[in-house]
């Protein structure tokens, strides 16, 4: 009985760090979608932009704080970029959006695997040392990651629901026409949108590259994991997406744990079948108000 | 700059203007040979070679004036692995250039190089570049096994002789033992062969079992071509042992989350991960470091033979183990040190494994040609069957055509005294030294560097 609480708690635990990394890699995502109504997919190559950018900050000796600095701010004015050279000129072709930012991710892969190679990276450790909870013992860094996390998730719910900017991109996603009408530039709204996501993505692609290694293919799973989160939570909103990927991530962790390791990363695979099967619009529907 | 791969390209190593997926290194023979080519003896007879047609197969009786190595690697621009191969090429191209005994009859050996990049489809289209385009006299290199496997063919159809310098799988000689007439042109210069290189790893620790206390492990084996005979080999001999396999896991390809997979070895009580990874290694190895997993690591990792995988890993691969074909501080011949030095001043690193291999598989094809007196395919294939040359890796030595592994170099376990014929794989740990990582040898004992050391957490 004890060794089966234990094994549950160690799950739990597990599970709860997990999903906080997958939430933050998955708001980004839901972000865009729920205020440009456009699907990024180069989101999983900015997660290896902000991987690899720590990385290189490291090769360059410009220690933790430079290396957390990169990671942030590359993949942000990438995404900044990116919407303002591509996406912002085929806004109303979410179709032509999805191919161009395809496209991009393939370049950015094929450019590390250019100037890196497809072997692992390893990126310096963020936080060393472990702790141990709940029968188990964990990095550090998975402990930071979490509180991270909801610290992140926190300031965004605090920035959107009570900034003026905030508002604005409240507004955008409910209406783009009724947001023109009261004077907000969507643009601007959409621009600083994306700049958020590439940032999120960005710590995401840190502490993914700290904990498991960096490579040119990492943000493919990545990507494939945003899309499961943002179906089951709900495309669009971002109380959906964290719900999502606290579902999968649990899911993840019990599969993994009690039925075979080897099943890794079916998990969100199954979930994304079944949600589309059973409730297509997902639990939260396409809403984006919090 | 250490050419290890991590930074710059090979081929800016050696200077030449070429980029991309590859460039071509041309060094000049002696004055001596110069000469003769300006008295236009060279002149003449290439020209009539080039009328001929000037694939292999036409121009090919006699030394020719210009001999040319075709190279097949990984990525040698950034991959390590791949780097060594091209590097290699060049080194042994530049001492053939040098040399008055070996090709003497030809005015030049330049080296042709080819990026794989890993793909069968892309290796063929390459390998086929090499053969017909650029009429290469012998090719050599190739490190993934799914690309060797689809050069076959094309090995047979050019008729040329091919001396793999990475790839272990010995479906290519179990090809060569079932249709040698079609088959014969190819050769494993190194590694072993998977099925030996797993048979290695149970020799290893029959013969050092008890300095490791390694009485049960957890096998863990990535899901690519070159382990299936490396697992088969571990499952047919593990059993001689007193060592309990009490976890046998073959994981997916791309797994990078090793963290499941290291609560299941946690949970089977097993001494240490008997390993055997290539692509995967960094992720495994790194969370194996840092989260000081309560069991000791050894067996196969192909990226803890890279020489600066210590600082690539901030140190993570410490206290790993692993089979090798050679260290820079392994004298397994009185060529080997010679060559890493060599290779070092060359390239400011030290080589992997198939750097070794190249090397060797170049200077025995060249040694092979010169005593035939002929780049011949068919007459170096009857040399290479019975030549027996010393290398950096040991003895080059093949199986016959008879033989289940016909063609490949032969394995040969000795723990007290280098073999007269084949080769005998090194064990290293990786120790630390003054704030950074040494490659000490374990194993064989007339190599041995250092005693185990097991990672102070388990």
């Amino acid at each position: 009985m004890a060794s089966t609480l234990s094994v549950a708690l160690t799950i739990i635990v597990q599970a709860a760090m997990i999903s906080a990394l997958y939430a933050l890699i998955a708001i980004g995502f839901t972000l865009i979608f729920g205020v440009g109504g456009v699907l990024n997919l180069a989101h999983g190559a900015t997660i290896t932009m902000g991987a690899f950018s720590a990385y290189y900050a490291g090769q360059l000796g410009l220690g933790l704080p430079g290396a957390v600095l990169a990671s942030v701010a590359v993949p942000a004015i990438f995404a900044g970029l990116l919407y303002l050279g591509m996406v912002k000129r085929l806004e109303e072709e979410p179709i032509m959006v999805m191919i161009t930012t395809l496209v991009v991710s393939v370049v950015i892969e094929q450019a590390i695997v250019v100037f890196e190679g497809t072997t692992s990276r390893s990126i310096p450790q963020l936080i060393e040392g472990q702790f141990s909870l709940a029968g188990a013992t964990f990095q550090n860094l998975l402990g930071v990651m979490f509180v991270v996390s909801w610290i992140i998730i926190g300031l965004l719910f605090l920035f959107v629901n009570y900034t003026k900017t905030g508002k604005g991109i409240l507004a955008v996603s409910m209406s783009h026409k009724g947001a023109s009408l009261v004077g907000i530039q969507s643009s601007r709204i959409n621009l600083i949108t994306w700049i958020i996501a590439g940032a999120f993505a960005g710590i995401a692609g840190l502490f993914l590259g700290s904990w498991l290694t960096a490579d040119f293919a990492m943000g493919q799973a990545q990507l494939v994991l945003s899309f499961s989160i943002v179906v089951v939570g709900g495309i669009g909103s971002i109380r959906g997406s964290v719900v999502g990927a606290y579902l999968i991530g649990f899911l993840e962790i019990a599969t993994t744990n009690l039925i075979s390791s080897s099943l890794q990363g079916l998990a969100p695979l199954v979930v994304l079948v079944v949600v589309l099967l059973v409730k297509p619009e997902g639990l939260f529907g396409r809403e984006f108000a919090e | 700059m250490v050419n290890d791969g991590s930074s710059g390209s090979a081929g800016a190593a050696n200077g030449s203007k070429n980029t991309g997926d590859e460039y071509n290194g041309n060094r000049s023979k002696l004055n001596r040979r110069r000469f003769i080519q300006a008295a236009g003896v060279g002149a003449a007879a290439t020209g009539f070679a080039g009328c001929l047609g000037g694939g292999p197969g036409e121009s090919s009786e006699g030394i020719p004036s210009e001999v040319t190595l075709g190279v097949l690697a990984p990525a040698p621009e950034n991959n390590p692995i791949g780097a060594a191969i091209a590097n290699s090429a060049e080194l042994a191209a530049e001492k053939l250039n040098n040399s008055s005994d070996l090709l003497g009859d030809a005015d030049s050996v330049s080296v042709s190089i080819k990026n794989t990049q890993e793909s069968p489809s892309t290796g063929r289209q390459r390998y086929r570049e090499l053969t017909l385009d650029e009429g290469a006299n012998m090719t050599t290199g190739v490190f993934t096994s799914e690309v060797l496997l689809q050069l076959m063919d094309p090995i047979s159809q050019q008729q040329t002789v091919h001396m793999t310098s990475g790839a272990a799988s010995p479906k290519a000689s179990n090809q060569v033992n079932e249709e040698y007439d079609k088959y014969k042109y190819h050769f494993r210069a190194g590694p072993i062969n998977g099925y030996h290189l797993g048979q290695n790893m149970v020799d290893f620790l029959e013969a050092k079992g008890n300095d490791l206390g390694w009485e049960s492990v957890a096998l863990l084996v990535e899901n690519y071509e070159w382990t299936n005979p490396v697992q088969q080999a571990i499952d047919d001999h593990i059993g001689d042992l007193d060592v309990d396999v009490v976890m046998e896991e073959r994981y997916a390809s791309g797994t990078s989350n090793f963290g499941p997979i290291y609560d299941s070895v946690e949970e089977s009580g097993a001494d240490a991960a008997f390993v055997a990874m290539a692509h995967t290694g960094t992720p495994a190895v790194v969370q194996w470091a840092r989260d000081q997993r309560p069991f000791e690591f050894g067996g196969i990792h192909v990226l803890t033979q890279l020489p600066a995988y210590y600082s690539q890993t901030g140190g993570a691969c410490r206290f790993t183990v692993s089979q090798n074909t050679a260290t820079p501080q392994s004298e397994l011949t009185d060529k080997t040190l010679q060559y890493a030095q060599d290779y070092n001043s060359a390239y400011g690193g030290f080589p992997v494994y198939t750097g070794y291999i190249t090397h060797d598989a170049i200077m025995q094809w060249a040694t092979v040609a010169t005593e035939r007196g002929t780049v011949n395919a068919d007459e170096v294939v009857s040399g290479l069957e019975e030549s027996s040359y010393t290398g950096t890796a040991g003895s080059l030595d093949y199986y016959g055509k008879d033989h289940e592994y016909a063609h490949d170099i032969k394995y040969n376990f000795r723990t007290d005294s280098p073999p007269e014929t084949g080769v005998n794989p090194v064990f290293q740990q990786w120790q630390e030294s003054d704030g950074s990582g040494t490659q000490e040898v374990l194993h064989p004992e007339y190599v041995s560097s250092a005693d185990y050391q097991a990672p102070p957490w388990v």
